[in-house]
């Protein structure tokens, strides 16, 4: 018997390209996820700045309310504001996925992290509010 | 039981013949319990003899009949063909391995990878037979016992893209059961495995994707295993860096 071994090549590992994220439903929901937070950054810091124009010269709020009224920042506001939205939910999901909560030798299901966050988020967002209309 | 005829679309590479992969069609037949892992042996047993392929338990524990079903990584021992009825099915390797021959993929990446984070109890001193066993108490056990589970079948590295993308990183089984023992309280070799989960590759090289525990077989979790990893490093990462020893490091030496 021979014990001569004869290798042969194999297909090297492909590795993913630029459109991998379109292969699945799971991984494009990530990467929406993901871009968010572009959003959720690119809002804050406008957000920072008004509210810095605002502190040192109050004398541009009619300024500030013409660029809040533009039809285009409203579109912006509105496009961020769902974003947003996407970007708490998912990561109130994933907070049940990495720190379940246990009842006695049972898991919950993210989805009670995901309810519970949302009414913190309501009530936390309903008291900034209130505080606003009082405060004015 | 009625037998209904199904076409399967099969990745094929046969370097010795050919230096291109191709796909080959077969005709199976097929019965409400037939699995696709079934089809496979009917075409090499009655069709084809040159199919290759990996399988051994038929049962979902060995682990190593996995291959990508229409795209997604699946043990073909616990899949059914009835559940492709009037849909194309096409089985290929498990994605981002090197493919040996067929459906049979280079896994040596993963067994560096497995033995790299010590998948053993370690003890700082071993204590001798005749004192027994380590105890563990019920509550003990279950921060770990799912990790334990995994059968090493690699359907999630398939899924993983960061694998996809960085061949270096740990990934979702290797980091899994580093935490199985991690998280094993008899177990004391936190030291030797953190550099290795901590490495730049590893825990942190995970963006939370979660396709490793939505196609694990075995509902184990090592998205959540990585998570674990994380938060234990993070809480660990002060004291390490407040310790004698990187201090010394940082800190101006009188006198030198």
């Amino acid at each position: 018997m021979s014990t001569k071994k004869t290798h042969y090549p194999e297909i090297p590992r492909k590795n993913l390209g630029p459109g991998w994220w379109l292969a699945n439903r799971h991984y494009t929901v990530y990467m929406i996820r993901e871009l968010t937070s572009f959003f959720v950054t690119a809002f804050s810091l406008i957000y920072i700045y008004q509210v810095y124009r605002l502190a040192s010269n109050p004398g541009t709020y009619s300024q500030y309310l013409d660029t809040v009224r533009n039809p285009a920042m409203i579109s912006f506001s509105i496009v961020a504001l769902g974003f947003t939205l996407f970007h708490s939910v998912t990561w109130f999901y994933l907070i049940g996925k990495i720190q379940p909560i246990k009842i006695g030798r049972k898991k919950t299901s993210p989805l009670l992290a995901l309810g519970i966050n949302t009414v913190f988020l309501v009530i936390i967002s309903f008291a900034v509010l209130q505080l606003f209309i009082v405060g004015k | 039981m009625e037998t209904e005829t199904a076409t399967i679309r099969v990745a094929r590479y046969r370097p010795e013949k050919s230096e291109k992969p191709y796909f080959q069609e077969y005709k199976v037949p097929y019965r409400k319990d037939t699995v696709v892992l079934d089809a496979l042996n009917q075409v090499k047993a009655e069709q084809d003899g040159t199919l290759a392929y990996r399988w051994s338990c038929r049962m979902g524990v060995c682990g190593s009949c996995g291959a990508n079903v229409n795209g997604v990584p699946k043990l073909t021992c616990a899949t059914f063909l009835h559940e492709f009825k009037g849909k194309s099915l096409t089985i290929e390797p498990l994605a981002n391995f090197p493919v040996i021959k067929d459906l049979v993929v280079n896994i040596d990446d993963f067994m560096e990878k497995l033995l790299k984070v010590k998948p053993w109890i370690i003890r700082d001193k071993q204590s001798p037979p005749e004192e027994g066993e380590y105890k563990q108490s019920g509550k003990e056990l279950d921060r770990y016992a799912q990790f334990s589970s995994c059968i090493n079948c690699l359907l999630c590295y398939a899924a993983c893209p960061i694998y996809g993308l960085n061949e270096d990183f740990l990934g979702p089984a290797a980091t899994a059961l580093a935490y199985r023992y991690i998280a094993d309280s008899r177990d004391q070799g936190k030291k030797a495995r953190f550099p290795i989960v901590h490495d730049l590759e590893g825990v942190w090289e995970c963006t939370l994707i979660g396709e490793c525990s939505v196609v694990c077989p075995k509902g184990v979790d090592p998205m959540l295993a990585i998570q674990k990893t994380k938060i234990l490093g993070a809480m660990e990462a002060p004291k390490t860096m407040l310790s004698p020893e990187a201090l010394k490091a940082i800190l101006p030496r009188g006198g030198e």
